[in-house]
């Protein structure tokens, strides 16, 4: 059986001002039916230029310069207009960071339900719909505004979800709620994506609050999926450098008293495609390949690395402190 | 109670900035160089005649004394008599409202009906490309090109040519209603060139700020339809600066479209308000004026309360948000 989701090599550039910034660099990323993976990279890796792309929600400033994404087998970048808003409809969901601000602020909460529902929507079914994301059917009453962040994205998540989509692509839905709120939030979209069968990909920062919820975890850096695979093993046994740096500098996986280490370096502003590794100039494990040589997908373990060194003893193992 | 309170504080600042226009107004005429006398009796007159016509008026008493009486009149609703004419003020404006208002309908209904739907086509379509340096080259020229210009130009190639609307003369609609309509064609389109080229525009850049909000991106990702997303979300988020343009426009047409008024000698309010200023005759000037500033205060508290309709954060009655 194919995936559902397929990303292959895709490559996306910024315009503006004339200048060019590069946000994907080649990625690769699979997801099947049902399966939830997470998606982790510092600011500016490219982790939500991939999401927007996943629905061909791309600004317009973007523009693809090649690979592309199939979802269900058809490849969104060739779809019709029509066809693409039906693969929307049918197959996708999104949720973004900012709840209050991705609901129309004109319009109670309930009408925006019931134009997402449907023609012939009683008030019951938007009530039901609250109540799958433990609100209260009272809350259909209210506008965006008068929401607090937490309430306001648990009715997007009850739009994304309308539909029952095949995947979910939520988009750091937690970064603009504080750390109680973050938890119940999670707990709603993964209980309700468990109940209707719904794949997600969640874009985040924190890996280890991503290995904790996903089956899988991918890693971008510098535009490109610089390593995937199983949660547990990413985060436990990294086999890219960058990964291992990721976990080693996660506060929250820190044996009490061990110093935190940050990734040296900052992260690469790309204006073409990398000639080599665009993580070789922050890297521990460096040698004169990485440079001018794009490393392949290599498989270590149950992941899939693009590490010129990936699988050597010198680097894995040893690598959470670089 | 809210509600209560917010209609008593924009009837007071609506009183006050009234009263306001009336003393400004009303000392501006009177500082005009040649006052009344002058006009009527000519260079040659006597100061004896003078005198004498000036204390028929009332104009000998202190300017203090005549704006009270002025103003105690106004507010029993009289706004006076012309000074040239002897017919009362409050008649003879409301014989050219109907001139005015039609210009004013005309070119209101073609700056929504055409102005609305290019800004929206314009800002959906807009790409970095040759169309919309054509379409901003041509709104700004709606927008800079005199009027004077414009309706000298029509007036020119209508009369020149027999283009089959009537250029000058007005035919009231209950005389003539198809004649009324030709005559009136070519002064509204005039004034619509500007009505509508503000309005595209206002309506693009609105648009244009939506777009980009991220509950637009939501609906393009859940798979609305453009059609959809521009009657359910855009149209509506959009509309407060255009209500506020269109409502402006509006006031400042019912004032009295002079230029257009002018050149296409139409009866209406504009070009009698302007007549009056050469002639002297205080009394129309001064309701002339208070009516336009009338005009714009009632139209403000208008778009305060359709702002509001529109855009439960900035309503009038909204729950917490305003003071």
């Amino acid at each position: 059986m194919s995936p559902l989701l397929v990303v292959d090599r895709l490559a996306v550039d910024y315009r503006a001002n004339g200048r060019t910034v590069r946000a994907l660099d080649g990625a690769d990323l699979e997801v099947a039916a049902g399966e939830t993976v997470g998606i982790v990279g510092e600011s500016g890796s490219g982790k939500s230029t991939l999401g927007a792309a996943i629905g061909r929600l791309l600004p317009r400033t973007a523009r693809v310069d090649g690979g592309v994404i199939r979802v269900a087998g058809e490849s969104l970048f060739e779809l019709a207009p029509a066809d693409l808003r039906r693969v929307r409809r049918e197959r996708l969901g999104f949720v973004f960071q900012d709840p209050i601000a991705s609901l129309d602020p004109t319009m109670r909460v309930g009408r925006q339900l019931t134009l997402v529902l449907g023609r012939g929507t009683g008030s019951g079914d938007v009530a039901a719909h609250l109540d799958r994301v433990k609100l209260d059917a009272r809350t259909a009453r209210s506008y965006p505004h008068e929401l607090s962040g937490g309430m306001a994205q648990r009715v997007a998540i009850a739009m994304a979800m309308a539909g029952e989509p095949e995947l979910l692509v939520a988009d750091e839905p937690t970064a603009a709620l504080d750390s109680q709120v973050r938890e119940e939030v999670l707990d709603v979209v993964f209980s309700l994506a468990a109940t209707t069968g719904t794949g997600i990909i969640w874009l985040s920062h924190d890996l280890a609050a991503v290995a904790r919820r996903c089956s899988r975890v991918a890693v971008m850096y510098g535009g490109r999926v610089v390593e995937q695979g199983p949660a547990a093993e990413v985060l436990g046994r990294p086999a890219h450098p960058y990964t291992a740096a990721l976990a080693g500098s996660a506060p929250a996986t820190a044996a009490r008293g061990t110093r935190l280490e940050p990734v040296p370096g900052r992260p690469p502003m790309l204006t073409g495609p990398s000639d080599g590794c665009s993580f070789a100039p922050r890297c521990a494990f460096v040698i004169d390949r990485c440079a001018h040589e794009r490393p392949p997908a290599v498989r270590v373990g149950d992941q899939d690395v693009l590490c010129h060194r990936a699988g050597e003893p010198a680097t894995i193992g040893q690598g959470a402190t670089t | 109670m809210r509600l209560a309170l917010w209609w008593s504080g924009r009837a007071l600042s609506s009183a006050a900035t009234l009263l306001g226009v009336s003393i400004l107004i009303f000392a501006a005429v009177r500082m005009m160089p040649g006052g009344f006398a002058e006009t009527i009796l000519g260079p040659f007159a006597t100061p004896e005649q003078k005198a004498e016509l000036a204390a028929r008026y009332g104009l000998d008493q202190p300017v203090f004394m005549q704006y009270w009486h002025w103003l105690t009149a106004v507010a029993g609703g009289d706004l006076g008599t012309s000074m040239i004419s002897r017919e009362p003020v409050s008649l003879e404006l409301l014989a050219r409202l109907p001139v005015t208002a039609e210009l004013t309908i005309l070119s209101v209904a073609a700056a929504i009906l055409l102005g609305v739907p290019l800004g929206v086509l314009t800002a959906v379509r807009a790409r970095p490309d040759g169309g919309a340096a054509v379409g901003r080259l041509l709104s700004g020229l709606g927008v800079s090109v005199p009027e004077f210009v414009l309706g000298s130009l029509a007036v020119f190639l209508f009369s020149r040519y027999a283009l089959g609307l009537s250029v000058g003369g007005y035919v009231p609609v209950t005389v003539d209603p198809a004649a009324n309509l030709r005559s009136m064609v070519l002064p509204a389109a005039v004034l619509s060139i500007f009505a509508i080229s503000a309005t595209a525009r206002t309506t693009r850049d609105a648009v244009l700020g939506v777009l980009v909000e991220p509950y637009v991106t939501a609906a393009v990702a859940r798979g609305e339809s453009p059609w959809f997303i521009i009657t359910r979300h855009i149209l509506r988020n959009a509309a407060a600066p255009v209500v506020t343009l269109t409502a402006t426009i509006t006031a400042y047409l019912l004032g009295g479209a002079l230029v257009v008024e002018y050149v296409f000698n139409l009866p209406g309010i504009g070009s009698y308000v302007v007549q009056a200023v050469g002639r002297r005759d205080y009394a129309v000037v001064q309701a002339g004026v208070l009516l336009a500033a009338a005009v714009f205060i009632v139209m403000n508290v208008l778009v305060d309360l359709m702002v509001g309709t529109l855009d439960p954060r900035l309503g009038v009655t909204a729950k917490g948000r305003r003071a």
